[in-house]
């Protein structure tokens, strides 16, 4: 499979966007932020019609537009008095009407639309390559040099603020990097899948493990085998990457979930055994 | 990068204890509607001050304020001599401990990972915790007895330990001044009287200046040194059985307190 030239370009760019959706999954599952990711995912719609009615690279146009509206959920949620699940609702269900209307007048509905919604990795440039591992690493520096001020504020954000973290600098930087990562995912698996990939190797790792090292480490470790092994089946058997990959990434969740220490079957038959 | 250095106040030699908080005819308000008024007293170095008040008297508000969290309408506040925004390079000496920390309990983290986030301010952004933050962590837990818990997850704790814990958290740093917003509650009888016997034990040791806020008089009326009564501004102050047995208290509280039969009548310094 290695011999062409795109599959070489769909792993690259596959385990590069894994390892920065592992790292960030991990802070996606223990500050509940799951449905903002959705939200974010959603919103690109809206960033890609920019772009391709724009005529700029919707990568980039969803890029900025998506870091607007992880800004823009942060500041009403913040500011507004409104709880951050409402004003998700609201802003991806305004950006997605956005995007129909903008592709409508554009008339752009077309194949390249329909990648943009399911992921096309098998058709990633060595351009595309070098905009997802620039925006990984930009996104992968955040989470690991920031790393415990921002447990710091996850676990305790009251006492987090008194001992003068930069409590918000933290919370806005951790919704950006939310955005980029979506972005970048989005030619992997696609809009609608990405929520996959932010939050499956998160859950998974926190049922492996009950410390966050591990945690992170099975993440990292689950994220980038479903990315393999889901691209290694999609071109074997003919079928949708994007889908193959979250197929993969939930197996590993069902498989991870039976050898958890909380609840699984391994402990259970531990407490048979012992 | 910050340094846990010993701030300039509590090197510079003094004759007397030296005041560690002044609050002088201090006014605060949340969300516009005034919620402190006038509330004045100083905390000496070494002092266990307690803050008594019903629920909604402003008590959380008033850490808040010596925090820095809540910029107070008039009035001045001192904090080891600065203003609290200018207290960003001397949090180290301030342990704080919330009402209630709310945390999921399945949160990833040992009792020795919550106890290194106290240091956070210590190790300084984009570094590592070193051998003196690992030292620093450990004589903190051993001094709250939790000692050979370092690897347990938080949420496996009982209530008690997960309040000693947050107290090891506060205590990690540089810490002088404790700001404790009722730190007992949700614990049984006998895990409160061991909570607040530890910190007796741990305010000698290690001649620390507390401020203990509590709606519940019983919890500190054994080993306060000294306790304010607010309820939006300030009914009393002075010594716990001066306090207690005065009928302002009853005003402040607007109820009876049965606790208060038996206690000696003394006259209150009336403020």
């Amino acid at each position: 499979m290695l011999a062409y030239g795109f599959a070489q370009r769909a792993l690259i760019g596959g385990v590069i966007v894994a390892l920065a959706c592992s790292l960030i999954s991990f802070f996606v599952v223990v500050r509940r932020l799951a449905f903002v990711g959705m939200g974010i995912s959603h919103a690109a719609f809206g960033g890609v019609a920019i772009g391709l009615v724009a005529g700029i690279d919707p990568v980039l146009s969803a890029g900025g537009f998506c870091a607007a509206v992880a800004l823009g959920i942060g500041w009403f949620s913040r500011k507004g008095r409104i709880h951050e699940d409402t004003v998700i609702g609201i802003l991806f269900a305004t950006a997605m009407a956005l995007g129909v209307l903008l592709v409508r007048l554009a008339g752009a509905y077309n194949l390249d639309l329909m990648s943009y919604l399911f992921g096309s990795i098998l058709a990633l440039s060595w351009t595309d390559v070098v905009i997802i591992a620039v925006l990984s690493v930009l996104a992968a520096a955040f989470i690991v040099l920031f790393f415990k001020e921002l447990l710091f504020i996850s676990f305790d954000e009251e006492t987090a603020t008194a001992s003068g973290l930069p409590v918000r600098f933290a919370y806005y930087g951790l919704l950006v990097t939310m955005a980029l990562t979506i972005v970048v995912s989005i030619k992997l698996v696609g809009i609608i899948l990405v929520s996959a990939l932010l939050v499956i190797p998160g859950a998974a790792g926190a049922q492996i493990s009950r410390n966050y090292r591990g945690v992170l480490v099975a993440a990292v470790v689950i994220g980038v085998t479903s990315v393999v092994l889901g691209l290694y089946l999609s071109f074997w058997y003919d079928v949708a990457s994007g889908a193959t990959i979250v197929l993969v990434l939930f197996t590993l969740f069902m498989l991870s979930m039976a050898v958890s220490s909380r609840r699984g079957y391994m402990r259970k038959l531990r407490q048979r055994e012992g | 990068m910050r340094e846990c250095r010993v701030s300039e106040f509590f090197g510079a030699s003094t004759d007397g204890p030296r005041q560690v908080i002044v609050l002088e005819d201090m006014w605060a308000s949340l969300d516009g509607h005034t919620v402190l008024e006038g509330i004045t007293f100083s905390l000496d170095e070494g002092t266990f001050l307690g803050v008594i008040g019903p629920n909604g008297a402003g008590k959380t508000t008033l850490i808040k304020v010596i925090l820095g969290l809540v910029k107070p309408d008039r009035g001045a506040v001192r904090v080891m001599g600065m203003s609290p925004g200018e207290l960003k390079h001397e949090l180290h000496h301030i342990g704080y401990m919330p009402q209630q920390v709310l945390f999921d309990p399945l949160f990833p983290v040992s009792v020795y990972d919550v106890v290194m986030m106290g240091r956070t301010c210590c190790i300084g952004t984009l570094r590592f915790p070193r051998r003196n933050d690992r030292e620093a962590v450990m004589q903190s837990m051993a001094a709250v007895g939790l000692d050979g818990l370092e690897k347990r997850p938080i949420g496996e704790l009982s209530g008690g330990q997960q309040k000693r814990a947050f107290l090891a958290r506060a205590l990690c740093l540089e810490t002088r001044i404790l700001l404790l917003d009722e730190p007992t509650s949700g614990l049984d009888y006998e895990a409160q009287e061991k909570f607040m016997d530890l910190l007796a034990r741990l305010k000698l040791e290690q001649g620390l200046s507390v401020i203990f806020v509590s709606h519940d008089v019983n919890v500190l009326a054994r080993i306060a040194d000294e306790i304010v009564c607010i309820n939006r501004t300030m009914h009393l102050h002075g010594k716990p059985m001066e306090v207690l047995g005065s009928e302002r208290l009853k005003e402040a509280y607007r109820c009876e307190f049965d606790f208060l039969a038996g206690v000696g009548s003394h006259e209150s310094t009336e403020v």
